[in-house]
């Protein structure tokens, strides 16, 4: 699935570290960019969240993808393989619509 | 609610006794209830977090980002030194339920000065927390529940007021009068 490409590094706990993540700065990057996604977004944690919180999160993620701002550009600047095509984004927010519009109908 | 009702009540007691200069007045058993209601009402627990909604609300739609970044901030901080002793259990129960989104959402809006239309996405789901929480808990003031059926690309988005005529905090002042009452909340 496109988001474990685009997206995992940063918000998840399954962190692919890139060789520039042993040269500094590059390592201090990607370490704060880690914490910051992952505080605001952990898709490992997803399923522990309450109902009310991942209809919030999915929310955001079709409000990230629709502005273009996830994943950050800084990210896909060495990471052309997160960039996301047309299809991708429609993939990700029909994923992300889908489930939550389950989670409305069991509140 | 009956801890603060019987503090107001002490406190009354205690008020009347200093102005008594002393002479030791029997008005406990006397303590006007209905004075009681109206004043547990102003000082509903949830005033604070209707306030600093209000305050959002009213910067946005007066596209004021910094005012708006400032009354996410003040949110937070509401949030954070929220008593919920005076909560009943039911109450409990949906305040926890919607803190820790809400109090997220706030923060992004507070961390987002010279990005309303992001403030304004994070506004949309904390509109519907602090719905839900009124719906239950009461606000302490009139409060009415409006839509605005053209933001977001016609899926419209709700919001709640202190007053019955439309100030739309999501198109601002370019739309300042889109959106209908739908509910009012006592
Ligand atoms: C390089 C790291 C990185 C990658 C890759 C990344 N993110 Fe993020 N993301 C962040 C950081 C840092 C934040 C918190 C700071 C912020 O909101 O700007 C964040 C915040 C978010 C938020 C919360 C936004 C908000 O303000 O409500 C969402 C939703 C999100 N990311 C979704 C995604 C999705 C979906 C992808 C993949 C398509 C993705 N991110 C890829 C770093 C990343
Ligand atoms: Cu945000």
């Amino acid at each position: 699935m496109i988001l474990s490409v685009a997206c995992y590094d940063c918000h998840s706990n399954n962190t692919r570290y890139p060789w520039y993540a042993n040269i500094q700065p590059g390592s201090w990057w990607m370490a704060s960019h880690i914490k910051e996604g992952k505080n605001g977004l952990n898709f490992d944690e997803f399923a522990s969240y309450s109902n009310r919180r991942q209809q919030s999160k999915l929310k955001s993620i079709v409000n990230s993808i629709n502005n273009g701002t996830m994943p950050l550009s800084s990210y896909t600047l060495i990471h052309k393989e997160a960039i996301l095509s047309k299809e991708d984004k429609m993939s990700i927010k029909n994923w992300a619509n889908t489930i939550k519009d389950s989670l409305e109908l069991r509140n | 609610m009956k801890a603060l009702i019987f503090s107001i009540a002490l406190s009354t007691i205690f008020f009347a006794a200093c102005n008594s200069n002393g002479t030791k007045q029997a008005t406990s058993e006397t303590t006007d209830m209905a004075m009681n209601e109206t004043a547990a009402t102003a000082d509903n627990p949830l005033k604070g977090i209707v306030t600093g909604y209000l305050n959002l609300k009213n910067a946005l739609a007066k596209d004021d980002d910094k005012g708006a970044a400032d009354a996410g901030n003040g949110l937070v901080k509401v949030f954070d030194g929220f008593d919920k002793s005076s909560l009943t259990a039911d109450q409990a129960k949906i305040f926890a339920d919607i803190q820790t989104d809400a109090r997220e959402h706030a923060e992004h809006i507070g961390s987002n000065a010279g990005n309303i239309g992001h403030q304004r996405e994070h506004f949309e789901t904390l509109s519907k927390d602090v719905y839900d929480l009124v719906k239950v808990t009461g606000a302490g003031e009139k409060l009415y529940y409006s839509n605005c059926p053209m933001y977001n690309n016609n899926k419209g988005a709700s919001w709640l007021s202190e007053t019955k005529d439309i100030h739309n905090p999501y198109l601002g002042m370019s739309m300042e009068t889109c959106g209908a009452v739908k509910e009012e909340l006592n």
